[in-house]
């Protein structure tokens, strides 16, 4: 007797949304059959509980109380008098709203050389063999609830090309907005590719205009050649209503140079997932991030990082504030194969509490095979430092003010890694707003 | 100006002042000497405000007004400086933002504007400048990477910028070689005024050849047990505190 499991209002809207809208989001029939496979394994497993060790800490099926409807193409107008999350950053803006690529509203113009970019939907409906070879990912990444769940539901995204020894100076953003009411989802996949001794910063934004309960769902699928530099950065800024999973699966080629930081600073239950992966030997890699939490939101980070090669050196620091009853989990995991000698990489996490019912769960996972290696891992946990108050307050700072000092401070160790200055000012403006609501 | 009367305070279970009378008026530097264990600390602490103390007997005054239910921010605007003995550092808080911070905290409580930041740049300048303070330190965050004597110097600015009616230094000579503790001693006199008032925490007479008190206090076992003028001082440093142990014990 096989016994069947209770579906969860979620799932079954999952159930009932996937065979009705299987034909008529964008692709070919070979498309049709990487969706088919990519939804067959989250309707067999069930969204993942606190029992699947990936999730143990961020139980989505629990989470997860609904699955709203697929979104509408959204309201243009709107769209196009949104405030700029970064300002001044002089980026090529590439909108998507609504799970749709909007050409009409990003800037297209005069496109450095070497620099090409696409729709993927475009690229689906056309069975574009590159792009469906890029569809095709490791088991332990297709098998990933979130990334099962936008491979069977991406509706657009970008796919991006810089060509080799191409240097993009501007900086490429994309956009990700929300628009309207009531509460719907999206699906988008980008894949970038970034060409031998090429550069690029890839700014990714993703807000909702509306404070209603949407779900977003953002993968980014990032190949960095040999000798590349590549500079990534995720300002996730959903409103506390929003359900909002990432996930940035990096390949990282010999001799390259790859940073990447995720802000998460929204959203009412967040998970930004890293799968990464050093394929080529000599090159380095910076994983960074802070996360703010108030009130009962719940962010998780979880960090997969194989480091395939030789003498490649990696550096993880992640950094969170978590007041009122919020939850931050990090789980970061790095492995080192045999082959890969002279591996140096060093994990540090630190959880600030500011109220007697935060949580912090921190998990640091190092696998290493390999026996000339240099890894560490360290994760700390407590209070705001009472004699570092006390000498604040003594020289007449307020108690609030002082706590903002010392919680600006605790972050921007991560936060002065970001090298691209406009970035790094928007995102301390938002810490700021962040700290001044608390203050309030 | 500031007037300590009868007061009991405790760490845990343990009682470290016993009744601890002081009046200090303006114009007046006192000094407080005591051998090691004797509460000296404490005072300053409990003066600024630190919570693990907890006061159970008697009150303290500044400018006639109890300051005992203020909070530490609230004591320093009232006019309440302590150079710590051991100035923390704070990483990741520029020192200028600090300094601004505290400025504008004491200018706001005094209904004052804010300064703006070429007036905050020229007033902070000129203050470190006489105390050898150099703007490569002014750079780095708060006492981060500082020497023993730098961070007595820049406890000194900071009491020169904010303009307290009363200084509490503790223990200031601790970690000083003589030219630090010359150019601080130097620092701390500029500030002497006939409206402002400094309690000098010391275990040597050292410091004293240099900041001239009116009064020598000896605390020991959480009691003021003597009082004197200067030569109190000498007589402790050729002497020791073992008299005034004795007494104590007594």
């Amino acid at each position: 007797m096989v016994a069947t499991p209770v579906r969860t209002p979620a799932e079954q809207a999952l159930a009932a949304r996937y065979p009705a809208e299987r034909t008529s989001l964008p692709g070919t029939a070979d498309v049709i059959a990487i969706r088919d496979a990519a939804f067959g394994g989250v309707e067999k497993s069930g969204l993942p509980h606190r029992r699947v060790e990936d999730w143990k800490y961020t139980d989505l099926r629990a989470r997860l109380k609904t699955f709203p409807p697929a979104a509408g193409p959204g309201d243009v107008a709107r769209v196009l008098i949104a405030a700029p999350a970064v300002e001044g950053d002089k980026a090529r803006r590439l909108v998507i709203a609504n799970g749709r690529y909007r050409p009409e509203l990003s800037d297209l113009e005069d496109l450095e050389p070497g620099l090409s970019i696409f729709s993927l939907a475009t690229a689906l409906e056309a069975g574009d063999a590159t792009v469906l070879a890029a569809l095709k990912l490791d088991d332990a990444v297709a098998s990933n609830t979130a990334v099962a769940l936008n491979t069977a539901f991406m509706t657009d995204g970008l796919v991006i090309d810089v060509a080799e020894g191409a240097e993009v100076g501007r900086p490429v953003e994309l956009v990700h907005i929300a628009e309207g009411e009531p509460a719907a989802s999206t699906a988008v996949r980008h894949l970038v590719t970034v060409g031998k001794a090429a550069r690029l910063t890839l700014i990714e934004t993703i807000e909702s205009l509306d404070t209603v309960a949407h779900h977003s769902n953002v993968m980014t699928v990032l190949e960095v050649g040999e000798g590349a530099k590549v500079d990534h950065i995720r300002l996730q800024l959903e409103p506390d209503e929003a359900v909002s999973l990432t996930t940035l699966v990096a390949r990282i080629g010999r001799e390259a140079n790859f940073d990447t930081f995720n802000a998460a600073l929204g959203a009412g239950l967040a998970r930004a997932q890293i799968f990464a992966e050093f394929a080529g030997r000599d090159a380095q890699a910076g994983f960074r991030g802070i996360t703010m939490l108030s009130g009962r939101r719940h962010a998780d980070t979880t960090l997969s990082l194989i480091h395939g090669a030789e003498n490649c050196q990696s550096r993880e620091l992640y950094k969170a504030v978590i007041d009122d009853e919020a939850r931050s989990v990090f789980a970061g995991r790095i492995a080192v194969p045999a082959h890969a000698q002279k591996t140096d990489a060093r994990m540090m996490t630190a959880s600030l509490l500011l109220s007697e019912e935060a949580e912090a769960d921190a998990k640091p996972e190092l696998e290493i095979f390999a026996d000339d290696v240099q890894c560490g891992h360290g994760a700390t946990c407590g209070a705001i430092d009472e004699d570092l108050l006390f000498y604040l307050l003594s020289r007449g700072i307020p108690k609030v003010e002082a706590e903002s000092m010392l919680i600006l401070a605790f972050l921007g160790e991560a936060i002065d890694e970001i090298q691209n200055q406009a970035v790094h000012d928007a995102l301390i403006h938002r810490v700021e707003g962040w700290l001044k609501a608390r203050a309030a | 100006m500031l007037e300590i009367k009868n007061l009991h305070a405790r760490i845990g279970d343990r009682e470290i002042l016993k009744g601890l009378t002081l009046t200090v008026k303006p114009g007046e530097v006192h000094a407080i000497m005591g051998p090691n264990g004797a509460g000296k600390s404490t005072l300053s602490y409990i003066l600024a405000g630190k919570e693990d103390y907890e006061v159970t007997e008697g009150e303290v005054l500044l400018n006639g007004a109890s300051i005992l239910d203020l909070e530490p921010n609230e004591r320093s605007v009232a006019g309440l400086f302590l150079a710590f003995q051991y100035p923390i550092e704070i990483p990741g808080v520029a020192t200028m933002t600090f300094l601004k911070a505290a400025l504008n905290a004491h200018r706001k409580a005094k209904g004052q504007d804010e300064l703006t930041t070429p007036e905050f740049m020229k007033l902070v300048k000129g203050v470190a400048e006489k105390l050898n303070i150099t703007s490569d330190m002014l750079k780095r965050p708060v006492n981060v990477g500082f020497s023993g004597g730098e961070k007595k110097r820049a406890e000194i600015m900071q009491m020169a910028l904010l303009q307290p009616s009363i200084c509490i230094l503790d223990e200031t000579d601790s970690g000083l070689d003589i030219d630090a503790l010359k150019v601080v001693s130097e620092g701390v006199n500029a500030l002497r005024a006939p409206d402002r008032a400094f309690v000098v925490i010391t275990h040597y007479q050292r410091l004293l050849d240099h900041i001239v008190p009116d009064i020598v206090h000896v605390l020991s076992d959480g009691r003021i047990v003597r009082t004197g003028g200067p030569e109190l001082a000498l007589d402790l440093e050729k002497n020791g505190y073992a008299a005034y142990v004795a007494d104590a014990a007594a």
